[in-house]
C-alpha cells in the first residue's frame, strides 16, 4: 500500500522585503522558507494511517522545487515519510499550480499510490488549486477541504468530513484511489526534532527530471500554465486610526467606544 | 457567444450570498454588449430563479442535478458542458469550498485561463487582468492569461457589491450530460452544537487570537467579554487548539459576524480567512503588539500594545 | 615484660575451639554475602552506558576532602551535619579499631609473628574507641530525635508526583529502613559498652584488665555500675559470653546487609563524590555523533556513573526542599526522581539476566518510572545539584530524559511551536532576524557591527534583551553607559542567534547544536578581545558549553564589566541612590557561575542598602523561567515560582527596589509583582537601570 503526499516549501516574507527588479516577484533574499503548514497536516495524516495499519504502508512525499526545497522533504522524512522525491528543471520556473499539478500527476502515475494527499492550499500563494488539478489530470475521484478522515489503506472507499463555510461539515464517501486536500486541524502534527531532521539527511532524496516523467518544457513554466504573473506590487494598505497614549489611555478610549456603542444599542 | 458566465452557488436550499456578489462583479467587468449569464445547479434549480433575477443578469440557466448538494463530478461535467456550449470570455465562480472541489480540474481539462482568490478583475488594453494576493497577502499579484479565449476566475467573497435592483432575465434550461458521481454526500454536521452561542446574531463581539499565547489566559478574556457585554469569539488557531469551541470561531471556515456592529479583535493578526468573517463590520477595533499586523488594514481603530495590559486596563472601566 | 606490656584486648578468651570456628564460619559467610551483594551492585552499574573518567588522583583527593571534612552534609543544616560527623567519625574509628584486631590476629601474627596490639598502643586504642562510641551514640540519638520529633518537611516521603493511595505515594518501607538503620547502629554501640563492662567485671581479678579499666572510661563506668548493682564475676562471664555473640552477630549482619540497604551509602556516596562533575548542570553532556537516539529511554541508557548516583542518595531531602517546582506544588521532587529511578534500576538490573528492552523503559507512570509532567516541571535551576551532599547530578538526568521526550514530540504545544519558531528565525519571539539589532536604532550614536569592524568588547545581547520591548529599554541604557565610558564595543546584529542555553535544557539537543554552531561561527569570524553579555543564560552556555563546540572565548557578565569601569574611573556615581534594595541572584549567574559578588559590589557603589532575602546566593530561588519553562504555560491557579519569590521579598520591611540582573527575571518578576498585589509597594529594576539612575547628568544627554 502506498500514500503519496504532495508537499511544498513555502516562503514567508521577511521584514522590509523588496520586489525583484523585473517587478514580477519578491527578491528571494527576503524569503523565509518552511514546509507549508497545510502539508504538515496532510503528511501527519498519512503517517498516522501508516502507523495504524496492520499491513505495510509506504508514505512517499513529493515536491516540485529547486535544491533548497529538500529541506522541506527532510522534515517530512524526519516525521515518518519513507521516501522523498523531488522534481526540478529550470523550465519549471514560472509555473502556475496547474503546471505544478501536471508534474505531480506524472509522479503519481509512476508511483501508483492508493491515495494521494495534498494541502488545501499553500500559505504563501493560497491558490487552493494544485490538489484538485492533480485529481483532474489523473481522472481520480477527489474531495476538497477534508477535516476528518476514516480510511483503511487498500479500501475501495473512504469516509471524510469536508469543512464548508460557516462552521458546517459535510460527510461524504469517496471512491479510492482518490485525491484529498487536507485542512488544518485534522490532526496534531508531530514535532520533528532537529536531530531527526539531521539524520534524515542521510536518507536519499530521489530526484527526477522532466524527461524521466515523460514531460517536456511545453508542459511546464509559462507555456504549461493557465495564467502568467504580470506584475507584483506592495499594496497601499487601508490603515486604522491609531489610538495613542499609554495602556490606560488606550483602554480608556476603547471603553468610550464600547460605551458609545452600547448607548446606541440601548 | 462571448460574455460572462456566472456559476451561482446554493447549499441546503439557500442561495449563497456570494452568488449575487459574482453578478455584481460581472456587471462591473463586462464590456458593452457582453451578456451576463447565471447558471444554477440544483435538484430544483427553478427555486432560485427569482432570487437571481437581479439587475445585470441577461439570462438564467437552470441545470437540474440528481443530487441535492454539491458533488464535484456533477459540477465539473455540467459546468464544463455549459462552457463548451456557450464559449464565454469569462467564467466567474466563488472562491469557495465548492469551487475548490472542481474549478482547477475543469480549467485544466479545458485549457481555460485560471486564477483563484481574485479580488479585482479588469480589462487593461483589451486583456483581462486579475489581481490576487501573494505571500500571505503581503503583496498584490496581477496575472493575465495570454492566448486563452475563456478565463475561469474564482472570486473572493465579501469583496464585490451585489446588485440590488430586480430584473427579469430570460430563463433557459440546460440538460447537463450524465456524470458518474464518485463521491456521495452523507449529510451535514453543524459544528459546536454543544455551545449555544450564535456568533452570527451577536452585535458586539470580542475576539481573541493567537496573541493570547496560552490556554490559561482564555478565562481572563471570557470574564472581560462578559463584563463589557460582548460575545466572546476567536480566530482559527484558538478553536483548533480546543481552547474555545469551534462555534465561536469567526472566519471563512467558522462563523460570519453577520449582525455585528462592534468588533474588538485582541491578538488577532488578521489572516485572510479570519477577515472574511468580520471585515464588513462597521466598527472594528484591533489590539495587537505588531503594528504591521494585517488586522489594522481593516480596522477603524487600532491600538498597538500589549493585549493583556489593555485588557486589564479596560476591565477597570466596567 | 612490664605490666602494661601484658595489657591486651581480650578476644576469644574462654571460648571453646568449636565456638571460635563457628564464629569464623559465620564471619566468612557474612563477608561472602557482602561480596556477592557488592558484585551484584557493581554488575548493575556496569549495565549502564560507558563513560570514560580521568584525573583519578585528583578525584580521590577531593572525595576524601569531602568525606572527611563533612562540609557537604553540613551545608544549610548544621545540626544534621554535626550529628553526621559524630556518627561518621565514631563509626570510622570503631571500624578502624576493629579492623586492626583482624589485622593482627588473623594476618600479621599468624603469618609473620608480628604483634602490636598490647601495652600503650592498646590503652590509647581503648580510650579512642570508647570516645568514638560516645560520638556514635550521641550522633545517633540526635538523628533519632530529628526524625522522631522535629518532623522536618524534607524528611516527609510523601511525593508531589503521586497521589495518596498510589502504591509508591509515601514509601513507608523507607521510614522503616531509616529507623532500622539507626536502631541497628545504636544497638551495636550500646552492646559494645555492655560487653566491655561485662568483660571488666568478669575479669576484675586480673590486674592487667581491671587496673587499666579507666582507659575505657565508659565501659569502666558501666562496669562499676554493674558491680555496684551486684553483678558477680561468674554471672558477668556468662553475660559477656552472650553479649559477645549478640554484638558480633549483629555487626556481621550489618556487614552482610551493606550492599542492599542504605548502609551502602558509605561506599556509594564516597564513589559518587569521587566521580562528581563540577559542571554537571552548567555543561550538559554532548550526544555522540554516532548515537542513534538522543537522550535516555531505557534505564541502561544512563551511564554507570548516573546509576551510581542513584544509589548514593540518602534521602536527606535537601534537593526536595530547594526545588522551586516542588515549592509551588508542581509534580516534581528531584529526590523522588532519583529514588524512582533507583527503585527501577534495582528491580530491573540486579537480576542475573537483563530483562527485555520493553521492561527497561523509564518513562511512564508505573512505580519506578518518571512521568512526563514531572520532567517538564523542572526549571534546571541547579538548586538540587548544588545542595546535594553526595554529588547526585539531577539536572543532566532530567535533561537526558527530556531529550527522549523531545524526540518523540511529547511536550507542550506552545513549546513545540517555540522550538519551530527558533528553528526558523533563530529567536524565540518569531521576529525577523533582520530586526535583531533594531533596538539600537533609537540610540543617538551608532552601535558598531562587530562583523564588519574589530571591537574591543563584543556584546552578546541575547533574545530577550534584543526583542522584548521592556528589556530593549535596558539594552539601550547599557549601550549608552558603555558609550559614555568610552568602551569600544559592537554587536553581531543578525549574525547573532539565540544562544541556545535554554533550548539545550529543554532537551532539543539538535537545535542547540545548530544554534551553537551558528553562533560560534559568527563569533569566530568577528574580531574582538572579549565578550560581555547582559544575559546570564547566554553567559553560561557560551562560557561553559561553547568550548565543546569549538568556541573558546573570554566572556563576562555585564556586572563585572561595569564594576571594572567604576574601578577604573570610567564611570562615576554622581547621584548616589539611597534605595533599600534586595538582590535576586539569577540562577545562571549565581549558582551556575558563582557571580555573587559583582552585583552586590555595584549596589554598594551606587549607595543602595542591600537587604538579603533568606534564600540568596547559592540558595537563590529560581524565577521559574529556566529550562524552557518560560515557553511552557504554568497551570492555571497554581502559585508560580516568581510569585513565591516576590512574596519572600515583600516580607522585607520598607523594601523599595527588587533588583535583578537578568532579562528573563525582569519579565517574570514584574509580572509577579502585579499578580501578587505588590504593585505600588516596591518595583523591579534591572541593575543597569539603577546604574543609569546614579549617573543622571550624562544620562539625560544620552536619552535626548
Amino acid at each position: 500500500m502506498k500514500i503519496l503526499v504532495a508537499v511544498k516549501q513555502v516562503a514567508a516574507l521577511d521584514e522590509d522585503f523588496q520586489i525583484r527588479e523585473d517587478g514580477r516577484d519578491v527578491d528571494p533574499d527576503f524569503f523565509v522558507r518552511d514546509l507549508n503548514e497545510w502539508d504538515d497536516f496532510s503528511l501527519e495524516e498519512a503517517v498516522k494511517i501508516k502507523e495504524a495499519s496492520p499491513s505495510p504502508v509506504e508514505v512517499v512525499v513529493v515536491t516540485v522545487g529547486p535544491d533548497e526545497a529538500e529541506e522541506a522533504l527532510r522534515k517530512c522524512l524526519a516525521k515518518g515519510a519513507d521516501r522523498a522525491v523531488r522534481v526540478w528543471d529550470d523550465a519549471i520556473e514560472g509555473s502556475d499550480p496547474i503546471a505544478i499539478a501536471r508534474v505531480v500527476a506524472a509522479i503519481a502515475k509512476h508511483e501508483a499510490p492508493d491515495m494521494l494527499f495534498a494541502g488545501v492550499q499553500s500559505s504563501d500563494q493560497s491558490f487552493a488549486s494544485t490538489g484538485i488539478a492533480i485529481a483532474g489530470l489523473l481522472r481520480w475521484p477527489h474531495a476538497a477541504v477534508v477535516s476528518s478522515l476514516t480510511y483503511t489503506p487498500g479500501a475501495r472507499s473512504a469516509t471524510a468530513r469536508r469543512e464548508l463555510e460557516g462552521g458546517l461539515l459535510q460527510e461524504i464517501e469517496v471512491q479510492c484511489p482518490a485525491v484529498l486536500t487536507i485542512q488544518l486541524g485534522i490532526n496534531t502534527p508531530r514535532y520533528a526534532s532537529l536531530r531527526a531532521i539531521k539524520q534524515a539527511a542521510a536518507k536519499p532524496i530521489e530526484t527526477r527530471s522532466l524527461a524521466d516523467l515523460g514531460l517536456n518544457e511545453s508542459h511546464v513554466g509559462e507555456a504549461g500554465s493557465l495564467s502568467r504573473v504580470r506584475r507584483m506590487y506592495i499594496p497601499e494598505k487601508g490603515r486604522a486610526q491609531l489610538i495613542e497614549g499609554d495602556a490606560a489611555a488606550q483602554a480608556g478610549r476603547l471603553a468610550e467606544i464600547i460605551k458609545e456603542f452600547k448607548g446606541e444599542a440601548a | 457567444m462571448s460574455g460572462i458566465l456566472v456559476i451561482a452557488e446554493q447549499r441546503r436550499g439557500e442561495l449563497r450570498p456570494v452568488s449575487l456578489e459574482l453578478i455584481g462583479a460581472a456587471q462591473s467587468l463586462k464590456r458593452a454588449a457582453d451578456p451576463v449569464t447565471v447558471a444554477i445547479l440544483s435538484q430544483a434549480p427553478e427555486r432560485f430563479t427569482a432570487s437571481l433575477s437581479v439587475a445585470g443578469v441577461d439570462e438564467i440557466v437552470t441545470i437540474k442535478t440528481a443530487a441535492a448538494e454539491f458533488d464535484p463530478d456533477t459540477f465539473e461535467a455540467a459546468v464544463g458542458a455549459l462552457v463548451d456550449q456557450r464559449n464565454p470570455d469569462v467564467v466567474l465562480v466563488a472562491h469557495s469550498v465548492d469551487s475548490f472541489g472542481y474549478a482547477a480540474a475543469l480549467a485544466e481539462r479545458r485549457g481555460l485561463g485560471f486564477a483563484t482568490d481574485v479580488f479585482k478583475a479588469e480589462y487593461l488594453d483589451g486583456a483581462l487582468v486579475a489581481t490576487r494576493g501573494g505571500y500571505g497577502q503581503k503583496v498584490s499579484v496581477e496575472v493575465d492569461f495570454p492566448d486563452r479565449s475563456t478565463v475561469l476566475l474564482a472570486l473572493r467573497a465579501n469583496v464585490f457589491k451585489p446588485p440590488e435592483q430586480p430584473a427579469s432575465p430570460k430563463v433557459t434550461d440546460f440538460a447537463a450530460p450524465a456524470a458518474e458521481a464518485r463521491s456521495t454526500g452523507k449529510g451535514f454536521v453543524e459544528l459546536g452544537a454543544a455551545d449555544d452561542v450564535d456568533m452570527t446574531a451577536a452585535e458586539f463581539i470580542l475576539t481573541i487570537g493567537r496573541g493570547i499565547g496560552e490556554e490559561s489566559k482564555v478565562a481572563e478574556f471570557r470574564e472581560l467579554a462578559d463584563a463589557v457585554g460582548a460575545t466572546l469569539g476567536c480566530s482559527r488557531p484558538i478553536a483548533d487548539a480546543g481552547w474555545l469551541p469551534k462555534s465561536r470561531q469567526v472566519g471563512q471556515s467558522g462563523k460570519t459576524a453577520s449582525a455585528c456592529k462592534l468588533y474588538v479583535a485582541m491578538g488577532v493578526s488578521g489572516a485572510i480567512q479570519h477577515l472574511a468573517g468580520m471585515k464588513h463590520v462597521s466598527t472594528i477595533v484591533a489590539v495587537n503588539t505588531d503594528a504591521e499586523a494585517s488586522i489594522f488594514s481593516v480596522a477603524k481603530y487600532g491600538i498597538v500594545g500589549d493585549i493583556f495590559e489593555i485588557a486589564a486596563e479596560l476591565r477597570k472601566h466596567f | 615484660m612490664s605490666r602494661t606490656d601484658a595489657v591486651t584486648r581480650i578476644l576469644f578468651e574462654a571460648f571453646p575451639t568449636a565456638e571460635v570456628r563457628l564464629f569464623y564460619a559465620i564471619g566468612y559467610a557474612a563477608i561472602a554475602v557482602f561480596l556477592w551483594g557488592a558484585y551484584v551492585q557493581v554488575r548493575k552499574y556496569r549495565r549502564g552506558a560507558a563513560l570514560p573518567l580521568g584525573h583519578l588522583g585528583q578525584r580521590l583527593g577531593s572525595m576524601l576532602g569531602a568525606v572527611f571534612g563533612g562540609r557537604t552534609v553540613d551545608r544549610r543544616d548544621h545540626a544534621a551535619g554535626g550529628a553526621h560527623r559524630l556518627i561518621f567519625y565514631g563509626f570510622f574509628f570503631l571500624f578502624l579499631g576493629t579492623s586492626t584486631i583482624t589485622l593482627e590476629y588473623d594476618i600479621l601474627n599468624p603469618l609473620f609473628g608480628i604483634r602490636f596490639w598490647h601495652g600503650a598502643f592498646y590503652l590509647w586504642f581503648s580510650l579512642v574507641l570508647d570516645i568514638a562510641g560516645v560520638a556514635l551514640i550521641a550522633g545517633l540519638l540526635y538523628m533519632m530525635y530529628r526524625r522522631g520529633w522535629l518532623q522536618l518537611p524534607k524528611l516527609d516521603y510523601a511525593r508531589p508526583d503521586r497521589a495518596p493511595g498510589d502504591p509508591d505515594f509515601d514509601r513507608p518501607q523507607y521510614r522503616r529502613e531509616d529507623w532500622a538503620f539507626l536502631w541497628l547502629l545504636l544497638v551495636i554501640g550500646a552492646t559494645g559498652y555492655l560487653l566491655e563492662a561485662a568483660r571488666l567485671v568478669w575479669l576484675q581479678g586480673r590486674p592487667d584488665v581491671w587496673d587499666t579499666r579507666w582507659w575505657s572510661p565508659v565501659g569502666a563506668a558501666v562496669a562499676e555500675a554493674l558491680a555496684a548493682g551486684g553483678l558477680g564475676a561468674g554471672s558477668a562471664g556468662l553475660l559477656r559470653h552472650g553479649l559477645w555473640w549478640f554484638h558480633g552477630l549483629i555487626a556481621l549482619f550489618l556487614i552482610a546487609l551493606i550492599p542492599r540497604t542504605k548502609v551502602k551509602h558509605i561506599f556509594t556516596a564516597a564513589a559518587s563524590l569521587m566521580v562528581r562533575d563540577p559542571l554537571a548542570a552548567q555543561r550538559l553532556p554532548k550526544v555522540p555523533e554516532a548515537q542513534q537516539h538522543a537522550g535516555v529511554a531505557k534505564i541502561t541508557d544512563f551511564t554507570w556513573k548516573q546509576l551510581l548516583n542513584l544509589d548514593a542518595c540518602t534521602k536527606c531531602g535537601r534537593c526536595h526542599e530547594a526545588c522551586p517546582a516542588r515549592a509551588v506544588g508542581a509534580p516534581l521532587s528531584p529526590r523522588d526522581v532519583i529514588l524512582s529511578l533507583r527503585e527501577f534500576a534495582n528491580a530491573t538490573l540486579e537480576s542475573g539476566k537483563l530483562p527485555d528492552a520493553a521492561e527497561l523503559d523509564v518513562h511512564g507512570k508505573s512505580p519506578g518510572q518518571v512521568a512526563q509532567e514531572t520532567l517538564w516541571s523542572c526549571r534546571t535551576c541547579m538548586a538540587c545539584v548544588e545542595i546535594c551532599p553526595v554529588a547526585v547530578e539531577h539536572v543532566p538526568i532530567i535533561v537526558q530524559m527530556r531529550r527522549k521526550l523531545v524526540e518523540d514530540g511529547d511536550m507542550d504545544p506552545l513549546l513545540t511551536k517555540t522550538l519551530q519558531t527558533i528553528t526558523k528565525t533563530g529567536n524565540s519571539f518569531g521576529e525577523s532576524r533582520r530586526k535583531r539589532g533594531a533596538w539600537s536604532k533609537a540610540l543617538p550614536f551608532p552601535v558598531k557591527d562587530a562583523r564588519k569592524e574589530p571591537v574591543d568588547v563584543l556584546w552578546f545581547v541575547g533574545d530577550y534583551a534584543s526583542f522584548d520591548p521592556r528589556n530593549q529599554k535596558v539594552s539601550q541604557l547599557f549601550a549608552a553607559l558603555l558609550n559614555e565610558a568610552g568602551v569600544d564595543f559592537g554587536i553581531l546584529y543578525d549574525g547573532e542567534s539565540n544562544a541556545g542555553n535554554d533550548i539545550r535544557r529543554v532537551g532539543e539537543e539538535g537545535l542547540y547544536e545548530m544554534l551553537a554552531a551558528s553562533n560560534v561561527k559568527a563569533l569566530a569570524s568577528a574580531k574582538f578581545n572579549r565578550i560581555v553579555t547582559t544575559d546570564p543564560h547566554s553567559f553560561n552556555t557560551i562560557r561553559n558549553e561553547y568550548p565543546d563546540f569549538g568556541g573558546k572565548f573570554e566572556i563576562e557578565h555585564y556586572t563585572t564589566l561595569l564594576k571594572r569601569l567604576f574601578a577604573e574611573g570610567r564611570l562615576a556615581v554622581t547621584a548616589p541612590l539611597k534605595y533599600r534594595t534586595t538582590f535576586h541572584d539569577p540562577c545562571h549567574l549565581g549558582r551556575f557561575n558563582k557571580g555573587y559578588d559583582a552585583p552586590r559590589d555595584l549596589l554598594a557603589l551606587l549607595g543602595c542598602e542591600l537587604v538579603e532575602m533568606g534564600r540568596c546566593k547559592s540558595n537563590s530561588f529560581c524565577c521559574g523561567a529556566g529550562g524552557g519553562r518560560i515557553w511552557i504555560p504554568d497551570p492555571v491557579g497554581a502559585e508560580k515560582p516568581a510569585q513565591n519569590r516576590i512574596r519572600e521579598a515583600a516580607a522585607i520591611p520598607g523594601l523599595e527596589v527588587y533588583v535583578v540582573s537578568c532579562p528573563k527575571d525582569l519579565t517574570m518578576f514584574e509580572d509577579a509583582v502585579k499578580t501578587t498585589g505588590n504593585e505600588g509597594k516596591f518595583v523591579v529594576k534591572e541593575l543597569i537601570e539603577l546604574v543609569r539612575e546614579a549617573i543622571p547628568a550624562r544620562g539625560a544627554e544620552a536619552a535626548a
